[in-house]
């Protein structure tokens, strides 16, 4: 038995890395366009904010009161600012906004400081700064908030603490003087939570789609070009040629996922360079446990995919039919794994009976260091069950005239 | 040696295939109650028209398809039963059958020999003859879609021949190879049935059938409708030549069916 699939799986590889072509488009350009993409992304990103940074804005400010100007010029609000009195038309300057040559507006309630000053009792008037921007302008956002946080605020503060003397009864207590120390976790826990909702999904589409792109060509392919027959008369049982089919699929698949996880790993730094360094400062370890059982979730997973897309395959006509046929499929698995995004951490054992769904949601718990054997178990047991039903469905498509010779 | 008893070969029709053949019947009948026997040294010609059902014959032959009424043995296997058997002890050439563009005649040549549990050793031997027949050798590195049509029809030849066969099953051997090519083909299966060989082959090329085959089956509406020599075929149609009588058998069995 052993025989026939070996030869094939041999023969399989050796097809694809013989052929530089394919060895160029399966692992190297995958690795080019991740990282050149991920690198360009982060390039762009960072430009973007360091042009926002550097953006001078317009802004313009009615009826602004003179304690405001005299701070106003104190800070050094770098602006562009224009003051304008009560009987201008603002209506010119929204316009402006909305086509994005002005970025902010602040229009001061007419006798502004003469109502703060008037204040006394509950029910006084309070007067209001109102502020004009566009929130689909990045300058324009960033004019606004960076103005009320540090211009407004500080002018509000200084106003209160005029009226009040003491701040501090304002505070009447802390909350948290040093939020730092406040947090208790378990530091694996808390990195697997961000890790766990996107790794699963990831990887499945990783392995889903290099085991896609092989598959069609390794068996409709050979179907179309009539080379699968060469084999249909050779001494050997269908499922010999099944197997060594399917193995040597899932060896390629699992080659292009770790391609794609490598160049992800190295890609990341380079797209985070454009944001806050700090969240990607995630450290994993797992144990030797854990990591055999991430890889035996891996095999497993990988094979169900591979005869999946197999059977597909095997069963299309021609390479497009099967490239149509094999998209509802690849959907499922999507499904599948996304789901881990609404619940972190599954523990109810009949979940773990759903095939894909398991997979994405034992990989989610390795992640987060909870994995039980049950869960393990029960994941590995199901994915192999359903692979191996698969395999015998395609076993059993080999084996039927009508696909094979369209007889 | 092969025989066939009574082989019946029914294919459903899918709905679209009803449409294309202007069919209302969904079953149609490929081959019906066909019996032949093709001896060990002998060349076995089934010659017949496009569609006739010689192709479907064969490939019931090469256990590709299985019977739906009748059996066939090959070299005393049931083609059902011991398919792998059968598989052992034949080569299956047509046209449809292709090798994988991407290896070398040489590469593939150790494939199937490996695929027909070859010693490595027997596998090299076997190539050197084989190779050395066929004037492989100067393109055994190149790959096969590299290779001109009559370069790959010689590949595939030897290739399929790697095991040393008893019995070669060959659908349409010359069909869309030039005249030397053709040649070459046709000395080979001579070739082999000077070693004692069991060959059959389909054609629809009156000539090649009276020239290369010692006995003909002649096959009209999936039906055999004689068999014999070519002498004893022109003997019993009354004809000068196996077209002549072809055409006499034609227009006999197909009047019948209208």
């Amino acid at each position: 038995m052993m025989n026939g699939t070996q030869n094939i799986i041999k023969k399989e590889l050796t097809r694809v890395f013989t052929d530089k072509k394919m060895i160029f488009s399966l692992f190297i350009l995958p690795a080019i366009m991740i990282i050149g993409m991920y690198s360009l992304m982060g390039m762009l990103a960072t430009n973007m904010i360091k042009d926002i940074e550097s953006h001078i804005p317009n802004v313009y400010i009615q009826n602004a009161p003179d304690d405001f100007m005299d701070m106003m010029e104190q800070m050094r609000f770098d602006a562009n600012i224009n003051n304008i009195d009560s009987e201008e038309d603002i209506a010119e300057i929204k316009e402006g906004i909305l086509e994005g040559t002005i970025d902010l507006l602040v229009v001061f309630e007419e006798g502004f400081r003469d109502k703060i000053d008037a204040y006394q009792n509950v029910g006084d008037p309070i007067p209001e700064v109102k502020t004009y921007y566009n929130t689909a302008e990045d300058y324009s956002n960033a004019a606004r908030s960076n103005f009320v946080e540090n211009v407004l605020t500080s002018y509000q503060q200084s106003i209160l603490s005029e009226r009040l003397g003491n701040m501090e009864q304002l505070q009447v207590f802390y909350i948290d003087k040093d939020p730092t120390t406040s947090i208790i976790v378990d530091e694996k826990k808390a990195d697997g939570k961000i890790l766990s909702m996107l790794l699963p999904f990831l990887i499945n589409i990783m392995l889903f789609s290099g085991a896609m792109s092989l598959g069609v060509d390794a068996i409709t392919g050979e179907k179309e070009r009539g080379t699968l027959s060469s084999m249909l008369v050779a001494p050997i049982k269908r499922s010999e040629i099944v197997f060594g089919k399917l193995v040597s699929l899932a060896i390629l698949s699992s080659i292009s996922a770790a391609v794609y996880a490598i160049s992800i790993v190295v890609a990341m730094p380079l797209l985070m360079g454009g944001f806050v360094g700090d969240q990607m400062d995630i450290n994993l370890s797992f144990s030797p446990l854990e990591i055999l059982q991430l890889f035996v979730i891996m095999i497993v997973l990988v094979y169900l995919y591979v005869a999946m897309v197999a059977l597909v395959a095997v069963i299309a006509k021609t390479s497009k039919e099967a490239s149509t046929y094999v998209m509802p499929v690849y959907i499922i698995v999507l499904l599948g794994s996304i789901m881990t995004y609404m619940g972190s951490g599954q523990s109810k054992l009949k979940y773990f009976l759903i095939p894909i769904y398991n997979s994405a949601i034992c990989l989610q718990n390795i992640l987060m260091g909870e994995l039980t054997i049950a869960q393990f178990g029960l994941t590995v047991g199901t994915t192999a069950l359903v692979a191996a039903f698969v395999t015998g469905l395609i076993t059993r498509a080999f084996n039927s005239e009508k696909i094979m010779f369209n007889a | 040696m092969i025989q066939v008893n009574n082989l019946s070969k029914v294919y459903k029709l899918s709905k679209k295939q009803m449409v294309e053949q202007r069919t209302k019947k969904n079953m149609k009948m490929a081959v019906e109650n066909l019996s032949l026997t093709a001896k060990p040294g002998e060349i076995y010609g089934l010659l017949g028209p496009n569609g006739a059902g010689k192709t479907t014959t064969l490939r019931c032959i090469a256990t590709l398809l299985k019977p739906t009424d009748g059996n066939i043995t090959v070299c005393g296997y049931d083609t059902v039963k011991n398919a792998e058997k059968v598989r052992e002890c034949i080569s299956f050439l047509t046209n449809e059958i292709k090798l994988d563009p991407q290896f070398s005649p040489k590469y593939l040549f150790h494939f199937f020999g490996r695929l027909h549990k070859l010693e490595e050793k027997t596998i090299q031997e076997r190539r050197a003859q084989l190779f050395d027949y066929f004037g492989i050798k100067e393109f055994e590195d190149k790959k096969y879609e590299e290779l001109s049509t009559g370069m790959k029809q010689k590949a595939s030849i030897a290739v399929s021949l790697a095991h040393d066969p008893d019995v070669i099953i060959f659908d349409e051997p010359t069909n869309g190879l030039d005249i030397v090519t053709a040649r070459n083909v046709t000395d080979y299966l001579k070739l082999m049935k000077q070693e004692g060989k069991t060959v059959i082959i389909s054609t629809h090329i009156m000539s090649e059938a009276a020239k290369l085959c010692d006995r003909i089956g002649i096959i009209i509406n999936g039906a055999l409708v004689m068999e014999g020599t070519l002498a004893e075929i022109l003997e019993s149609t009354n004809t000068k030549d196996l077209e002549d009588a072809f055409f006499e058998l034609y227009q006999l069995h197909n009047k019948e069916e209208a």
